[in-house]
């Protein structure tokens, strides 16, 4: 964790950038989009952003910053189970990080394929949890059903990322 | 100043440094110990959970609203292109309702006539809020959903929540001026059933799937595939006969239930006060007095 948030500097709002997307991504999760495909169960959005920005810029979304967004998206969602989703994060920043010079700058489909496995982790941790926690075996179902729409929406998260990355952190 | 803040630099450098190690271990830790206590203190992260909701719903009402409204547009363009033939469909039914117009009037007069030979004690009057979904749970470990109307639009814990198709679930937690509904079909809800045909009672149980379960379904219960379902009525929870959803489909012993609430593309929905207290807990504390002087208030209508 670096304290570049509160040191004096010029670009201090861009740099909140990758913070302030993650958590527009958070709260997007949690709106109803009134898509028939994604009305059942949304895309982890929270999930993109985290990934991306592990890879690209970590040094700007500090553990801190994880752990509050994953805590809100809890809170939000109502779920029993609260610091599932902070978990989760923490654990895909911190397993990123040692894996990043394998993502950094490659060509999409194998940034693709890094978040398929990234995802797929996630997931099935989070079925283990919950299910472990419930004292129940859950449904696999909605559990696969969220891996393979936020799989398949990554694209166009991954580039509003990006484009949000260009706009705002070129020079930061 | 300059020289001055790198000695400061210089001396913090080591503890920032064991700050940066030790941080992520520790958020894991605290994230590991949320996740122990909200499984054993419930009733705190309620309170948090209903406390953030409520700060957070009118950012999601600035979200949700034009999402809404975009999405009605798109419906409404695609209605254009449907108006022929549900014309057509609606002629027809129009045509088989009036026929069934009649059955009610019939039906009506003769229910007014029996309730007044047996000096029937009438229902107590039902009050609803309409409330705007504003919020629904994105995961796939919980189903619910935050609507915009909590404790200042008199909504309160246990109340059900219904769409004109059905029951959606029930009031879970309240706030000010939000509160969570909690849908037939989350891992936590259960709900007392009545099987329409067969009069055999059950507990409709939700596991995150779109068709619940029933349970505690008698063995040799004679159950069939299309069967309708309302609210039993049975614990106080809910009034009896709210429709709930037909049975979908019977496969190794477990019934499954469909909806009839279109549970994943609700807009509104209406909170429906029946004046029952039911064996849900109306607060966390308990409030014995609350609950009595609530129910002074309600009796003055009930007499009118």
């Amino acid at each position: 964790m670096r304290f570049d948030f509160f040191q004096r500097d010029a670009g201090l709002p861009n740099r909140l950038v990758p913070f302030t997307t993650t958590l527009l991504f958070a709260i997007i999760s949690e709106v109803p989009l009134h898509i028939p495909a994604l009305s059942v169960v949304t895309p982890a959005f929270t999930l993109m952003a985290v990934y991306h920005w592990t890879i690209y810029r970590s040094e700007l979304l500090p553990p801190i910053a994880v752990f509050a967004v994953g805590l809100l998206l809890d809170l939000l969602n109502g779920t029993q189970y609260i610091g599932t989703s902070s978990l989760s994060l923490l654990l895909v920043r911190s397993a990123l990080l040692s894996q990043r010079r394998f993502l950094v700058n490659r060509p999409f489909p194998i940034l693709w394929s890094g978040f398929l496995l990234v995802t797929a982790a996630v997931i099935f941790f989070e079925w283990a949890l919950v299910s472990f926690l419930h004292g129940e075996t859950l449904g696999a179902q909605p559990f696969i059903f969220e891996a393979v729409m936020t799989v398949a929406s990554f694209p166009v998260g991954s580039y509003l990322l990006a484009w949000t990355q260009r706009g705002f952190l070129m020079r930061v | 100043m300059r020289e001055r803040s790198g000695t400061v630099d210089r001396f913090t450098a080591p503890f920032r440094a064991a700050a940066q190690r030790a941080a992520v271990p520790f958020l894991i830790f605290l994230s590991a110990l949320f996740i122990v206590l909200g499984k054993a203190d419930i009733v705190l992260f309620e309170h948090l959970r209903i406390t953030v909701a409520d700060a957070a719903a009118p950012i999601l009402q600035a979200v949700a609203q034009p999402i809404a409204t975009a999405a009605t547009g798109v419906r409404n363009i695609e209605a254009v292109f449907a108006v022929y033939s549900e014309n057509q469909g609606l002629r027809d039914e129009n045509a088989r309702l009036l026929q069934w117009q009649e059955v009610a009037r019939r039906l009506e007069a003769e229910n007014a006539r029996l309730r007044g030979l047996v000096k029937f004690t009438p229902e107590s009057p039902v009050r609803d809020v309409a409330a705007r979904v504003i919020g629904n749970s994105g995961g796939a470990f919980a189903r619910n959903v935050l609507v915009n109307a909590g404790s200042r639009e008199g909504v309160n814990r246990g109340q059900a929540a219904a769409t004109g198709e059905g029951l959606v679930g029930r009031i879970a937690e309240v706030g000010d001026h939000s509160a969570r509904v909690l849908l037939v079909s989350d891992l936590n809800s259960r709900i007392p059933v009545l099987l329409d045909d067969t009069r055999e009672r059950a507990v409709m149980a939700g596991d995150n799937s779109d068709q619940p379960r029933l349970l505690y379904l008698r063995a040799n219960a004679a159950v069939k595939v299309g069967e309708r379902i309302v609210t039993g009525g049975a614990g106080g929870v809910f009034p009896p006969g709210i429709p709930v959803g037909v049975v979908a489909s019977i496969a190794d012993g477990v019934v499954r239930v469909e909806p009839y609430a279109e549970l994943s593309r609700l807009e509104f929905v209406r909170i429906v006060d029946f004046g029952l207290e039911g064996v849900l807990p109306q607060n966390a504390m308990p409030l014995p007095k609350a609950a009595k002087g609530a129910k002074v208030i309600v009796d003055p209508d009930v007499m009118r």
